[in-house]
């Protein structure tokens, strides 16, 4: 009883960590891409604020590209798009700001025409239902301005513009046949949706009609297990004291055997004296 | 007289015993420490030779092979990788071996985009198992998990926690991830001899690295 109460109060530190665990890593994550037909190739920078000096840089970003997320500390960054091999210190042609936040994770997307190019910041979830995948679409086709997007022949996004991003949705695991369908043109992809597994699907105009992309946002344990593992013995954990009761006992005997004798002592003193006082 | 001589041994012998016990109690005072080992601070193992995979370049996800062995050169981890599943309440399965450790198939495999789980022992009833050195493990600290196709892929470690069982932070630790992650999970914390079991884990957090030297 006392050795579990006294590994409670051992324990309660751990608690206290526990809760504030990826606080203590604090890194987020942020990935960059174009997404805006009719505009060139970027360099895209991104910046920690209020320093001048690039965190990531990504030269020669042509449409459709989507780079890897990168790790970077929790913070205020800002990301700036310049002319394909435009000097670093050039005014860049758009730039906006993004906060993020430590286990969250961003996309920063240019979206748009040319000629209303904006930068998106796109917050990327990374959670799903359990056993469940989840997926968003952005609908990045020009020529298609608006495209239909089904998986396994259920509409996901009736009426996707051009431009915009999907909500996630939750879909059963499974391997789909997905399609953007536009008008006069169609395309299909069939995928395996693993559970856990978060997809961003991008419509883009391919060389010939509409190409789709699958992104894997983010990826976990399809079916996460319940709580904890239990994975050792206690055969290099510390014991507490045995227990005193059979050296009490002992202690105990000892004493009354001491206490025989002692007593057996006075009685044959007590007879000398009787015998020597008569 | 004749019976003095047997009384003063009787009395003499009770001493003794008391005396005895005492000495005894007292010996037995002190808690045995937990075996616990000494951090060296130098690689008990080499690091595998040969190529590093690239992490994955682009965001479209490529499939790897699925692991076969784990090497943690400083603390001297050098394993085989059994496959394991989910019991019938749910939970992890653990190796029925306290010498290997286990990758969990439900989670994606390591080097994949997403948190592969790995999972193995602290100890057994008599002595270390295959992670009882896990805890010594620090951030930058490197982890090596080698594929069926041969390849290897490097993590480095981001940060080592200690949970509650009753406290595990499920989707911290099982939930998706947008990088190639590791966690390495084991037992630690306070030992509760009432049930047998530990009362924390310990979870190692790691992220793939490029094969660049350091």
């Amino acid at each position: 009883m006392l050795l579990a109460a006294s590994a409670l109060l051992l324990g309660i530190p751990a608690a206290a960590t526990a809760s504030a665990a990826s606080a203590t890593t604090g890194t987020g994550w942020i990935r960059l891409a174009h997404l805006s037909p009719n505009t060139p190739a970027v360099d895209v920078y991104l910046y920690s604020f209020g320093n001048s000096s690039a965190e990531i840089v990504l030269h020669h970003v042509a449409y459709g590209t989507v780079s890897p997320y990168e790790a970077v500390t929790a913070g205020d960054y800002s990301v700036a798009m310049r002319t394909s091999g435009a000097s670093p210190s050039s005014q860049p042609v758009l730039s906006t700001s993004v906060t993020v936040k430590a286990d969250h994770a961003y996309t920063v997307a240019g979206l748009g025409p040319e000629s209303g190019l904006r930068l998106q910041v796109l917050d990327d979830q990374l959670t799903t239902p359990s056993g469940k995948s989840v997926i968003r679409v952005i609908q990045a086709s020009l020529k298609q301005q608006t495209v239909k997007f089904t998986c396994g022949g259920q509409t996901i996004v009736p009426k996707a513009t051009f431009g915009s991003v999907s909500a996630y949705q939750a879909i059963p695991a499974n391997t789909w046949t997905m399609q953007a369908i536009g008008s006069g043109t169609t395309a299909t992809g069939r995928w395996t949706m693993a559970p856990g597994t978060v997809h961003t699907m991008v419509v883009l105009d391919g060389t010939n009609g509409l190409e789709i992309v699958n992104l894997e946002d983010a990826a976990g344990a399809g079916q996460p297990p319940a709580g904890g593992v239990t994975t050792g013995f206690g055969g290099t954990a510390g014991h507490g004291p045995g227990s005193p009761a059979p050296w009490l006992a002992l202690i105990g005997a000892g004493a009354l055997i001491t206490l025989t004798g002692g007593f057996r002592l006075r009685r044959h003193g007590l007879r000398r004296q009787l015998t020597t006082g008569s | 007289m004749p019976n003095r001589k047997p009384a003063a041994i009787v009395f003499a012998a009770g001493l003794v015993v008391i005396v005895a016990g005492s000495v005894g109690l007292l010996l037995t005072r002190h808690p045995t420490p937990a075996l616990r080992p000494v951090a060296a601070g130098v690689a008990a193992l080499p690091a595998p030779t040969g190529p590093i995979a690239a992490p994955p370049q682009s965001a479209q996800s490529a499939p790897v092979a699925s692991p076969v062995s784990l090497t943690i050169p400083l603390i001297g981890v050098k394993t085989q990788l059994i496959t394991l599943g989910l019991t019938v309440g749910g939970a992890l399965q653990v190796p029925s071996s306290t010498s290997v450790a286990g990758w969990y198939t439900g989670s994606p495999r390591p080097g994949a985009v997403g948190s592969a789980i790995i999972v193995g022992h602290i100890d057994s009833l008599s002595g270390p198992g295959v992670f009882f050195r896990l805890s010594e493990l620090r951030r930058g600290d490197d982890a090596y998990v080698k594929r069926a196709d041969g390849t290897t892929v490097e993590f480095r470690v981001t940060s080592v926690q200690t949970y509650l069982k009753d406290h595990f932070p499920t989707q911290t630790v099982y939930g998706p991830t947008p990088d190639a992650e590791l966690r390495l999970i084991t037992c630690g914390g306070a030992f509760d001899p009432a049930t047998g079991h530990y009362l924390s884990n310990i979870v190692v957090y790691a992220t793939e690295v490029s094969g660049t030297p350091r």
